[in-house]
Formats: structure tokens, sequence, C-alpha cells
């Protein structure tokens, strides 16, 4: 996990509450800061409102849906609420949880589908050429530029799509659960991805099932329940706190509840939880005094 | 028909290096609509059956000819053979007896009006769907998409048309997985009326539902992706006229100039003399 | 649209409706077009081309079945019917007519059964007058190239010498199926779609 050493806020959440016309209460009370190349990821039952917080990030919540909104979401300088979603789709890039079903359904090839947004956006097309190459092969999916969207597998689809925001040079990049419906492979491919533009600096913004990944991948975590803020910390003090994710349903790393348990039942005091291997493996070894 | 429709909406692109195929789609485009526009204001089914000649040698030419004669043989022979014996009896303007032919003891006259009637119209329709076929066939999709965006229509129309194009094949594939599942489940086709009509709905019921999930999807999608904003779309595809479109287009002008004078000197009908009717009383 | 509300509130209108219409409008199309499909597949005595352009008009609205109904046969004029086929996009935007009109007056609720055969008249009935004027000043109004209507247009042709009155009867008797059938089952699929579908607001 590396250190996020910028301070500079790209997102900021003012006392932001908002309900969609036909659910009340989604997101209460939201206040928070995300800075420069820090990667965030957002854990929590079903219901919690992390779908709603990833869109409230691009202008979707509150335009395209409508309802009724409190406070403020600035993000990289633009205030949600003063600025149309195409305008902010230059600053957030969004990849949806449907790998087939997010894609423009007028491109005809690989190519063209990464060079969606720009062409919307009425970039040139030289430029556009530029970008869609380094994107394609930032995502992997070099060789199969000429294939069409729908023959792609799951995990190379999402690659697209990621590869389509990549392509818009988004400040932030936002993925709202996207191995939710892929098989382990796919989940593997798009993981990958993710920690290559980490190690580039990237500001991520990642809501996920999978916590297990999330431990290795993230800087803080917001973990949501009920639309409520319930912690905002350090991914290792947020996934320490076994009681409150079992509580909501959440399954915490293996490793940690593990080493929760183990602390329980040997009564002895562990400092810090491990939500790595490479930690638990450390730990136990001098819990066993093994070399 | 559609059989024929899916199997022609279904194609990938027909990747071939004839002379039609490297036309540009405007001159494509343009043909489809001049010569169906003249197989409606010439009356002559003689005339008419020249233009259906002329556009499958230019199938011929362009590798697809046994496609587009597909389409004739389902759609326009079974066209011709109930309406040119029936027109010819029963036409309400019929008056030139061609013959007579006994039928269970009963003399039935054949009149020209009629049988010109039950001809004309079949191959005036066979022209049009063929310069439609010799089109499609021999354009690449991208091509279409530019030929659109050079068409200069609304960009939402080229989405829609684009996206619709795109749709019916995986549509028609979806369909094909639901009714597999459901024959898996007992679903015979060998059944009365109402139990089709029942079957149609357990097949399309699933298929809509899951068609309208992805509209809300795709609608988010593409409004993230900055859709809607208010610019210039760029086209990702170019087209461009070659030296083949001009000789097409010179052929047309020539061609239009002549059936003109045609048109002018010999009216509607100029090689069977066929009249029009009052078909409103 | 941003309307203040109170001290902090803030009411949105939403935009979503405009692009949600635009990315239905081909699934109508490719619905009208997979239904003649899947009618083929089950041999349902219907054509199933145009059911999607009424359920598109049921929950979306006019525009949106009528411009979805026009496309499919925008497509279907350029992929194989030719040009005279973008003329039957116009009796596509007829039924979406209908069946909005069906909707403002309240005739399209399925738990009133008996308000449903008003507009099954006009599908049935009136809305032939419209197709009959199409096949015969586009396509000549010679018999269609199946047997039954073929017959049937033959024996009126015979028995009564009216040209019209043969092509609006052999028109009927394919629509008066096709369309009901497409109007009953676009009812009962549109009273299955959960509410966050419906773009249009329900008529009680």
């Amino acid at each position: 996990m590396k250190n996020v050493l910028s301070k500079e806020v790209v997102i900021y959440f003012q006392n932001f509450s908002y309900s969609y016309p036909t659910k009340r209460n989604v997101l209460i009370d939201i206040n928070l800061k995300v800075y420069k190349g820090e990667v965030l990821g957002i854990i929590g039952p079903n219901g919690a409102g992390k779908s709603t917080f990833c869109k409230s990030l691009n202008g979707l919540v509150p335009h395209f849906y409508g309802g009724t909104v409190k406070g403020n979401v600035i993000v990289a300088g633009m205030d949600t609420l003063e600025h149309t979603i195409a305008e902010l789709s230059t600053k957030v890039g969004i990849v949806f949880q449907e790998p087939e079903n997010q894609l423009s359904g007028l491109a005809l090839t690989v190519e063209e589908e990464v060079g969606f947004g720009l062409s919307m956006l009425g970039f040139p097309r030289e430029l556009i050429k530029e970008r869609v190459k380094e994107a394609i092969e930032k995502v992997g999916l070099k060789g199969l530029e000429r294939r069409s969207p729908f023959e792609l597998s799951g995990g190379q689809q999402q690659r697209l799509a990621i590869a389509t925001i990549l392509a818009m040079k988004p400040e932030i990049m936002v993925l709202d659960e996207p191995t939710s419906l892929l098989d382990p492979i796919g989940k593997y491919e798009v993981f990958s991805v993710l920690k290559e533009l980490i190690v580039e600096g990237s500001t991520i913004i990642i809501a996920e099932h999978e916590i297990e990944e999330l431990a290795y991948l993230t800087d803080r975590i917001l973990f949501l329940k009920e639309g409520k803020v319930i912690s905002l910390d350090e991914a290792r003090n947020v996934l320490s706190e076994i009681s409150k994710l079992k509580e909501a349903g959440i399954d915490p790393p293996s490793i940690t509840e593990l080493t929760y348990l183990l602390e329980k039942e040997l009564g002895i005091k562990i400092d810090k939880y491990p939500i790595k291997l490479s930690e638990a493996v450390k730990l136990y070894s001098e819990v066993l005094k093994i070399k | 028909m559609s059989s024929i429709g899916t199997s022609l909406l279904r194609r990938s692109v027909i990747v071939k290096e004839t002379l039609i195929h490297k036309s540009d789609p405007r001159t494509k485009f343009i043909f489809f609509l001049w010569i169906s526009i003249f197989a409606y204001i010439f009356y002559d089914y003689v005339l008419t059956a020249i233009f259906l000649i002329g556009i499958l040698l230019l199938a011929m030419m362009g590798k697809i000819l046994k496609r587009v004669l597909l389409s004739v043989a389902v759609i326009i022979l079974p066209w011709i053979a109930f309406g040119v014996p029936i027109l010819s009896v029963l036409f309400p303007w019929n008056s030139t007896l061609m013959f007579k032919l006994e039928i269970f003891g009963w003399q039935i006259p054949f009149y020209y009006e009629g049988f010109a009637w039950g001809l004309t119209w079949p191959l005036r329709i066979g022209v049009c769907i063929t310069s439609a076929l010799l089109f499609y066939l021999t354009t690449n999709p991208a091509s279409l998409i530019a030929l659109l965006f050079k068409f200069k229509l609304p960009f939402r129309f080229i989405y829609a048309f684009a996206a619709a194009t795109q749709l019916i094949p995986l549509l028609v594939d979806e369909a094909g997985t639901i009714y597999q599942a459901q024959l898996s489940r007992g679903l015979r086709t060998d059944v009365g009326i109402i139990k089709r009509i029942w079957n149609f709905l357990i097949l399309i019921i699933p298929l809509t539902l899951s068609s309208l999930t992805k509209v809300q999807i795709r609608a988010i999608a593409l409004e993230s992706r900055g859709f809607s904003a208010p610019v210039n779309k760029t086209c990702l595809y170019d087209i461009k006229f070659k030296n083949i479109d001009y000789a097409f287009f010179i052929g047309m002008v020539i061609f239009t100039l002549i059936l003109i004078y045609i048109y002018i000197i010999y009216g509607f009908s100029p090689i069977v003399h066929l009249k029009q009717y009052f078909i409103a009383g | 649209m941003v309307i203040a509300l109170g001290e902090k509130e803030k009411e949105v209108v939403p935009t979503g409706a405009k692009i949600l219409a635009i990315v239905m409008i081909p699934t109508i199309a490719a619905l009208n077009y997979v239904g003649g499909v899947i009618v083929e597949l089950t041999k349902a005595p219907i054509w199933g081309d145009t059911w999607a352009t009424i359920l598109g008009t049921l929950i979306s609205g006019f525009w949106v079945g009528a411009i979805g109904g026009f496309l499919y046969n925008i497509i279907m004029a350029l992929t194989l019917w030719g040009l005279p086929a973008w003329i039957w996009g116009t009796a596509n935007v007829v039924i979406a007519f209908i069946t909005w009109f069906s909707i403002k007056l309240g005739w399209t609720d399925l738990k009133k059964p008996l308000k449903l055969i008003i507009p099954c008249i006009i599908f049935g009935f009136i809305y032939p007058i419209y197709t009959t004027a199409i096949w015969v000043l586009v396509f000549g109004g010679g018999p269609m190239y199946k047997p039954l209507p073929a017959a049937v247009y033959a024996s009126v042709l015979a028995s009564t010498g009216n040209f019209w009155l043969a092509n609006y009867v052999e028109n009927m008797i394919t629509e008066i199926p096709d369309k009901i059938i497409s109007f009953i089952i676009a009812l009962i699929i549109a009273s299955r779609i959960p509410k966050k579908f419906i773009l249009t607001k329900q008529q009680s």
C-alpha cells in the first residue's frame, strides 16, 4: 500500500444527502475528502448506498435520476450540482458492474469502443487514435482491436470499459463493483489492470465486495451502511473492526478474522491485525516462534 | 421473410474486394433510390424486368447473386404465382381477352390487364428489394455509419439506427437461448393456436425484461461517456468517392436522360403499352 | 434543473428520461424484429413485428413507440424490403397513435376487459383502412403471397368486383388476429414490467 503524499483534495463531500424520487435517504450526511493519487475503497451491505455514492461523483446522481439533494459534491473543482454529466465526464470516468450492458452499442470494434467517449466529446480523429492505442496497451487488449466488443469475455469487456475511461484521461476513476459479475479469471484480469493504474498514481474510487482484494489495493476504506458513513479510515483500521463488519453482514478478510478469533481464543493481545497474507505470515511466525 | 431477414441482419462484414464493395456507400444508396423511383415511374413489366436484370448483373459482379436470388425466390416468385392467375381472371379493369382455360368444366377467361398488373407490381417490388440488398450486402457497417454522418443526420438518429442493427443479432441469439431452455422444460410447437400464443409470451417476456434492464444501464453508461455533450460528434470512419463512383454517377445520369426521353416520347409504358387504371373507383 | 426547496434541500429535475428514450428506441425496433423471429419459432398466428411499438408506447410514450416502430421499418427497408417498405413505418406510427389514444381514454387496463373492446375494434377494423391504402397505392393491391389471404382476396373480388373492398377484407383478416393479439400481449407484458422501467405516467 503506497502512502498518499498529495494533500490536493480532488473530491469533497460537504454534508451531502440524497434521496431518489422513489426512495428516501439513500445517502445521509456524507462528509469526506479524497486526495489526489489516493485509492478509496467502498464497502457495505446491499442497499448501503455504494452505487449511489459512485454515481454522485459524476453527476448521474442527482441529474439523471432527479430526487432531492442536500449539501454539495465538489469533484476536481466542479460542483456536481452546477455542472452537467457531460462536463463532469471529462473529469470523472465510471466503470459499471455489467460488462456487456455498458458497451455503447454504436462501436463495431474494440478500437472504436475505446474511442467512443472521446468521439462523443468531439475530439479530433488523430488524437482519438493516439489515445486509443495507449489505452488498449495499458489494459492488455492489444491484438483484439478489430474484434467486436460483444465477442469478448466478461473480463475483457471490463478491461475494455476501463480502457474507454482511460482514453478520456479523467482525473478520477470510479469503479462500481467492477468484478461482481465476472468469473475468477475475469476478476484477476481486472484487478491486475487496477494494480498497474494504482502504481502510476491514479485517483481511484472502487466499490467492491471482494474485501480481500481491497485490502491490497486501497489506502482508505469507506464503510457505508443504510446511507451513513460507519467508518472512514485507513484500510487496516476499517477491516480490523470485525464485529462492526460482521454485524453489517460483511466478511472481513479471512486472515484478519482468523487473527481476531485466535486473539480471543488464545487470550493474547495483538496490536495490528494483518489484512494481507504477508503480514499474517510475519505475525504468525512471531507468535508461533518459527523463523 | 423472417428467416431471410434474420440471416441478413446476422451477417458480419462481408469482406470481398469487388468493384461494388469498393464503391462508396453513397453511390450505392443513391442508386438504390434512383432505380426504385424509376421502377415506380414506369408501368411496364418488360422495362421493370430489364431493371431487375441489371441489378442482378451488378449483384453477380458483387458476388452476392445467390443471396439476392434467394429473396427473389422466396418473396417475388410466390407473389407473381398468386397475383398473375387471380388478377388475370378477376382484375376489375380487365378488357383484353388473352385466352380461355377450361377448369373443371368452366371456361375461365384470362385477361391481359390483370396479367400485366399481377406481373408488374411484384417486379417493381423485386427491383426495390434487390437494389436494397445490393446496397446492404456490399456495404460494411462502418461505411453505413459513415454514410449516416455524411448525410448530416441528427446524431441521435445515427445512434438509434446503428444500435438497433447491432442489437438485433444479439437479441436473436438470446431468443434462441431462451427457446432452447424452454424446449428442455417441455415447450412444444405442435399445439393449438392459444397455446402457441402462450408460447410466444413465455419467450418474449424474459427477453423484454432483460432488454429493458440493459436500456437502463446503457443509458447511464452513455451519459457517463459524454453522449449528451452539445458538440459535434466525431465520426471514426471515413468514406471517399473513387473513380468507380464517378463512373457510376455518369452512368446514372446518362440512363436518367435516356429514361426521361423515353417517358416524354413513349409514355410510362413504352414497351408493352399498358394503361394506367383509375383505382379510386 | 435544480430547484431550492427549503433552506438547504434542493429538488433536481431528472434529465435521464431523454437518454432513456433514445436508448429505448433501438430496443423497440429490435424487439419488433425479434418478435417476428419468435413467431416463426412458435408458429404463433401473428406477424409479431409491431407488438413492441405498442409496448414502447405503453411504457415510454407515443414518441418512443412511434419512432422505434418507424426505425424497425427503416431497417427492414434498407436490409431486405427495399424503398417502399419505409412506408410501413407510418403504419407503425398509426399503431403508436391508436395505443396512445387508448391510454388517454383509459382503454388499456387489463382489469377492465370490456374497455379493451374499443381499441380492438379500432385495430381490427379501422387500422386496416390505412394499411389497405398503403397496400394498394404502394404495393399494387394484388393478393398477398400467402394462400389464405390470397384465397379471401380472390373470393371477395370474384363476388363483388370491388378492388378496394377485396384489398380491405384481405388486410382485415390478417390484421385482426395480429393487431388484437399483439395489443393484448403488449398489455400483459407492460403489466409485468417493474415500475422503474416505465417512463410514462400511467392513466388510472
